[in-house]
């Protein structure tokens, strides 16, 4: 069987689901109930098959009220999860207003963590990322990460280490039969917004 | 013959799961096994204390958390 199929615009990977994914399950089958989402960078490689280890999975979410944030916060909390940045939403919240992430991981563990990212229409290509998702399915779960071509660009274009670049290879080569250059094209003049 | 670098490698093992999907069986023993031994090597480091306080002094040690 191929590694992995098209199903109505869904990229359906053909493969069991790891621990990695049952953990980034958990935390999204909270999130989703509270606010629209994205993985994005190296989760978006390792679940298409890169073979690397990982501590964090990186997940952006538009900025939310802090009501809103609470109640996710105290839901992700019932649900096994703790941050790193405090016990306390109205703490922890802070930090999002600055723009700067939280982390969560299980209560009794460290790693992995989610990295939750706010984002604002202020940072243009991470917002374009946002109100752009390509669907995965693994199984039961499914997820929304940035367009590959958009991952691909990222990766080679504004992060650039020797990680990065694998990544970037293995989605290259993994979705050829997919990848679209015109995508390639507008992704990079957005992309580029932020050099 | 000139030997593979790295990314040869990642492209070959990338070409050969787009064709086969039975290579994801190592990927998931791989990765399977990173978390079992992460998680245990923390419970062991913070076994008998508070875990969250302990888990935040070493965040803040390897620059995960702010001091």
């Amino acid at each position: 069987m191929k590694g992995y199929t098209l199903e109505n615009g869904t990229v359906v990977i053909n493969r069991d689901l790891t621990e990695l994914d049952f953990f980034v399950k958990s935390f999204l089958d909270v999130l989703k109930k509270h606010s629209g989402f994205l993985i994005v960078s190296g989760f978006v490689s390792i679940s298409t098959g890169r073979t690397r280890g990982t501590e964090d999975v990186d997940v952006l979410i538009p900025l939310l009220e802090y009501e809103k944030f609470k109640e996710f916060f105290d839901d992700i909390n019932k649900h096994g999860f703790w941050c790193y940045q405090g016990n306390d939403a109205k703490e922890v919240y802070s930090y999002l207003q600055e723009m700067t992430s939280v982390r969560f991981a299980k209560k009794g563990e460290v790693f992995p963590n989610m990295e939750v990212i706010p984002v604002t229409p202020k940072r243009k290509t991470k917002w374009f990322e946002l109100n752009h998702p390509q669907d995965i399915k693994i199984k039961n779960f499914a997820f929304k990460v940035s367009p590959f071509e958009f991952e691909i660009l990222y990766k080679e274009i504004v992060l650039g280490s020797e990680k990065d670049i694998a990544d970037a290879r293995h989605l290259r080569d993994f979705f050829k039969d997919i990848l679209k250059n015109e995508k390639f094209k507008e992704f990079e003049k957005i992309i580029r917004l932020e050099l | 013959m000139k030997p593979m670098a790295n990314l040869d490698y990642v492209s070959l093992y990338a070409e050969m799961l787009r064709e086969n999907n039975k290579f994801f069986l190592q990927q998931k023993m791989l990765i399977d096994s990173q978390i079992k031994a992460s998680s245990s090597l923390f419970k062991n480091r913070f076994a008998g204390k508070d875990f969250k306080t302990e888990a935040r002094k070493y965040l803040r040690a390897v620059g995960l958390l702010k001091p």
